[in-house]
């Protein structure tokens, strides 16, 4: 099922269509890891709402990205829990290893770094999100395994 | 009731409004900058906080609901002073490059400041950048500058309904952007630019040409480009036109304008106005004196009379020209030279469908308050795009589906795409079928009333379509059924009615309020001053005596009794030779009527072609005599709108050599004279004075009550009513013949941002538009291998034309669309016409074209 296809049948599940939007966004996000205008238009197409109003809700959340993006996504957070256990020297630590800045992409286009707001999990801080997987009590050790992991 | 204090007055309000309107009801001044009217409230700036007794904070009035016993101050210490943080606040970001910016004078936030302060600042950590853009042609967008109140995105996502522009990001982050995030392509309407209070949205147009209060004199008129008839005012310096802008609470319009009214003025500016005279030597056009011109017309018609009668003689109106001038041109046709011949291109639709559905149900079938269509449950949309051809119109079928009502459309829905509620897209020629068919099962539904019996007995004489019928247009019976149901479902339904609808229209009064679209400011006004073949002024039939007798009374002159020929009659009459001369005021037919080939032909077979225009067109440029008229902006006079509203035409500056270009209905005058027509006219009320004694539905109506807004229908004159007997209908037992083509249909595109030819002079307007192009659906292009951008080549044995393809989804794949505004490449051209036999009105035959891809 193409993405247009997929939002139309999605949609269908919400009383009105600006409801499937959010989701609709997910959705067109899913290949390309971010929403170009293109993405943006099969939206508004596949949901009839227009390309403006699709654009606007877009850009106001932070999870929709709106450059080329990595294959894998490192959100990292540095609010103050995880900032205390050290997440700012990982920040460092990233950047010295793979060659990432905060909102920047590795060269060879595998890793994203996107630095977060609290997520959460202040208890076993510092903890990040790679892709749609948790993880926690991160240190510069256990952080290349895990991210070793993702090709 | 409901009793409020507001910093010590008392208002009493029947209903519960907002604080703010209380207050302003009080006669208190609360200052806002979110807050504009007829926008939804958004309680964003802060600014109009007021204190009210009993509740602990402040609160927004614009938001805040009066309830019976409330006490409100408006200006204590604690409210200017927190207006004074909010404004310190809204500083932060904001340039203060007043100095070079255009709104300062009128803006909004300058005069805040001035008012509450701050002196300075505290902030010291820099301000957002963000580059100013010119990437549009139109709008220039400094989002330094915003204050992101949202009354642009409120009115375009609102009133206007075009949501074209939208808040981006967030926080410091957040920029009013269209979707481009650089070039609008929205419907360049400007409302936006109406309510910006700040300059992070302005026209590019004047920019940096004038500071607000350089505006010597403004000049409030009606708009020259289409039937709706906004009001607007026309802010002078010296002589030149520095901003058109609507004005909120004059006219129904209700301060909005579209693209056309609010930026195509400059056309009138255009260097290409003529200026002088010309008259044909040696196959060239030459200047020449007034004089010489109106003795070699006079001498030329006086000799063609002789020689052959009136009858050689014909004209042709102008819906861009006054009541006053068309009157004037009907007159000397008529009664001076003796013929009937006198029509305009409102009959390629305009004229014969209202005089069908007025000889059904009366005069005045169409005379309908456009602000009445908001409030409706229902409209039915046939035959066009009201937002494109008639765009205020149109935006009040918007408002109407927002309402709650209905929306259904027989053909493309265009900008009413999101509006719609379905449409049904019948195969080319069959929508009269189509509309059979929903009469049919609507008259079956209901029982006769009694009421109206002539019209109920012409209605039930419709031969009613069979399934087998049906079975070519491409619609279901199980829509047709949807449809009527719908229809007789509304309470107060509205049907609009388009030029591309089949001109046999037919509807029923008791069914709805309907609306003609008309693409002229004064298609209306030609007909009732007369300008029509067969009715005289007020629209009385030229073949009854009394009504003739009446007017011959009243002016003393006489006219021929038997009914003239149309414009496609006598083009076909120059053709043949029966025709010798034409008089044309203010119209192009060779590019405004179809198959051009044969018009120039015709044309070029006249004694006598004389052309009175603004501009040198296709037409003078074949023309004996041109003389040099006065544009819309030029002139005193009236115009008489689509719901039959006449309203005052004011003239905001002199023509560029104030001594050349002279008012369309003085120089006829002058011709007039010269055939011993004694009645000497000083100013244009002279004329409109002789109209209302002439005309029986002008009767009693001054300027000082059109300049009231009091000349709504039907005036204090008298309508023909009780007319349906006197004319029978034909041609309501038939149906027509689908006509198959594997060819595609050749279709006028009516867009949003032109207006004939007219539209084609204005820098703005063409810098949206800027060149022909050839629309088709995707399905079509890949047909014929054509991609978008590509050069097609559309042809038939009318001519050939190369055009770019532009892919659009939203048309049919068995038409390819061209507007008809630009030189050398018109629609109109490859278009063959015949007369409908019934109404006289035009109607297209054979407009296929082969379309084939250009290879270079
Ligand atoms: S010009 Fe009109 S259509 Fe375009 S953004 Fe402004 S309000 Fe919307
Ligand atoms: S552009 Fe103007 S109207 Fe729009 S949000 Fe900014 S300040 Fe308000
Ligand atoms: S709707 Fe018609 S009259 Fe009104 S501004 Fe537009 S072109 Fe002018
Ligand atoms: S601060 Fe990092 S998860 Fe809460
Ligand atoms: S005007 Fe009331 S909050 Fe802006």
């Amino acid at each position: 099922m193409d993405i247009f296809e997929e939002i139309r049948a999605l949609s269908e599940k919400y009383p009105d269509r600006r409801g499937a939007l959010l989701h609709a966004l997910y959705v067109a996000q899913k290949d390309a890891g971010w929403l170009s205008q293109e993405a943006l238009n099969t939206v508004s197409n596949a949901l009839n709402l227009p390309q403006a109003t699709v654009k606007g809700v877009a850009t106001f959340y932070s999870m929709y990205k709106h450059r080329p993006m990595g294959r894998h996504l490192i959100q990292l957070c540095t609010n103050v829990a995880c900032m205390i256990m050290g997440a700012e020297s990982l920040v460092d630590f990233l950047k010295g290893k793979y060659g990432v800045e905060p909102g920047g992409t590795t060269g060879d286009g595998r890793f994203s770094l996107v630095i977060m707001e609290c997520i959460g999990a202040c208890d076993r801080a510092p903890a990040m999100l790679v892709d749609t997987d948790f993880h926690s009590d991160l240190t510069e050790d256990n952080i290349v395994e895990i991210i070793e992991e993702y090709k | 009731m409901i009793k409020v204090t507001i910093d010590g007055r008392e208002v009493e309000l029947e209903n519960p409004v907002t604080v703010l309107e209380a207050a302003k009801q009080a006669g208190v001044i609360i200052p806002t900058l979110c807050y504009f009217e007829g926008l939804t409230p958004f309680g964003g700036c802060r600014l109009c906080l007021v204190e009210v007794e009993k509740l602990p904070r402040l609160q927004t009035s614009c938001t805040i609901m009066t309830a019976d016993g409330m006490v409100v101050r408006t200006e204590t210490d604690q409210i200017k002073a927190a207006r004074r943080s909010i404004l310190e606040f809204l500083l932060i970001n904001h340039p203060l490059d007043c100095p070079f910016c255009d709104k300062a004078g009128e803006c909004d936030l300058q005069d805040l400041v001035a008012l509450y302060g701050p002196e300075a600042g505290r902030f010291a950590e820099g301000k957002r950048r963000h580059p100013e853009s010119f990437d549009d042609p139109i709008i220039v967008r400094n989002m330094e500058r915003c204050v992101l109140c949202t009354r642009c995105v409120r009115m375009c996502d609102g009133p206007q309904g075009a949501y074209a522009i939208s808040v981006t990001g967030r926080g410091s982050h957040s920029f009013v952007e269209p979707f481009s995030g650089g070039k609008y392509n929205c419907e360049y309407c400007g409302n936006c630019l109406t309510v910006c209070p700040v300059g992070a949205i302005m026209s590019r147009l004047h920019r940096h040409s004038y500071r607000p209060w350089f505006v010597e004199k403004e000049i409030e008129t009606v708009c020259g480009f289409c039937g709706v008839g906004c009001s607007m005012v026309l802010q002078m310096r010296e002589n030149s036109i520095i901003r058109a802008i609507p004005r909120a609470g004059v006219g129904f319009n209700k301060g909005l304008l579209c693209v056309r009214g609010r930026f195509g003025y400059e056309n009138v500016e255009s260097e290409e106005q003529l200026t002088t005279p010309l008259m044909k030597v040696d196959g060239d056009l030459k200047p020449v004196s007034w004089e010489e011109a109106i003795t070699f017309i006079t001498e030329s018609l006086k000799e063609i009379k002789d020689a052959f009668g009136g009858k050689a003689i014909g004209a042709v109106a102008s819906g861009r020209c006054t009541n006053e001038d068309n009157y004037m041109l009907q007159k000397f046709i008529r009664f001076v030279l003796g013929s009937n011949n006198i029509d305009s291109s409102a009959r390629n639709y305009y004229a014969p469908a209202e005089a069908y559905l007025e000889r059904i149900f009366g005069q005045g079938i169409t005379a309908n308050l456009i602000s009445g269509i908001a409030n409706s449950d229902g409209v039915f949309v046939v035959g066009g795009d009201p937002t494109a051809i008639n765009p205020i119109l149109g935006l009040q079928i918007r408002a109407s589906c927002r309402g709650g009502g209905k929306i259904i459309a027989l053909g493309a829905p265009g900008g009413l795409k999101r509006f719609v509620a379905y449409e049904l897209m019948p195969t080319p020629y069959s929508e009269e079928i189509i509309l059979s068919a929903i009469v049919g099962r609507l008259l079956k539904g209901k029982a006769l009333s009694g009421e109206n019996t002539t019209v109920e007995a012409k209605l039930r004489s419709l031969k009613i379509p069979s399934d087998e019928d049906l079975g070519m247009t491409g619609i279901s019976s199980e829509d047709i059924v949807r449809a009527s149901d719908d229809l007789a479902g509304m309470a107060t339904p509205v049907v609009v009615i388009g030029p591309d609808i089949i001109q046999r229209e037919r509807a029923s009064k008791n069914l709805a309020r309907i609306f003609l679209l008309s693409e002229r400011p004064n298609y209306q006004g030609v007909m009732d001053m007369g300008c029509l073949p067969d009715f005289l002024p007020g629209g009385r039939p030229v073949e009854l005596e009394m009504f003739r007798h009446q007017i011959e009374g009243a002016l003393g002159l006489k006219a021929p009794q038997d009914k003239g020929l149309t414009l496609f009659e006598m083009i076909n009459e120059a053709e043949t030779g029966g025709l010798k001369a034409l008089y044309v005021m203010g119209e192009n037919p060779l590019f405004n009527i179809p198959d051009s080939a044969k018009v120039k032909k015709a044309l070029g077979n006249l004694d006598l072609l004389v052309v009175q225009d603004v501009h040198l067109t296709e037409t003078s440029g074949i023309a004996d005599v041109v003389l040099p008229a006065t544009a819309w902006p030029e002139k005193e006079g009236t115009f008489t709108n689509l719901e039959r509203r006449v309203q005052r035409v004011r003239k905001a500056r002199r023509g560029r050599m104030a001594s050349y270009g002279r008012d369309d209905w003085k120089i006829i005058a002058d011709i007039a004279e010269r055939f011993g027509m004694t009645k000497q006219y000083l100013r244009v009320e002279d004329v409109w004075e002789e109209i209302t004694h002439v005309s029986a539905l002008h009767t009693g109506l001054g300027y000082e009550d059109i300049a009231e807004g009091k000349a709504v229908w039907p005036y204090c004159g008298k309508p023909l009513r009780g007319m349906e007997g006197d004319f029978s209908v034909e041609g309501l037992d038939g149906l027509p013949r689908i006509r198959g083509s594997k060819k595609p249909y050749l279709m006028i595109e009516r867009s949003l941002y032109h207006s004939g030819t007219f539209s084609r002079r204005s820098k703005a307007l063409l810098s949206i538009y800027p060149e022909p192009y050839l629309m088709i659906n995707p399905l079509l292009s890949e047909r014929l291998g054509l991609a978008e951008g590509e050069k097609a080549r559309i042809s038939n044995e009318r001519g050939v034309l190369e055009l770019k393809v532009k892919l659009n989804e939203d048309v049919s794949d068995s038409q390819v669309f061209l507007s008809n505004t630009f030189e050398g490449a018109g629609a109109m051209g490859l278009i063959g016409f015949g007369i409908d036999s019934v109404i006289g009105s035009l109607y297209i035959k054979d407009n296929t074209v082969r379309v084939e891809k250009v290879r270079v």
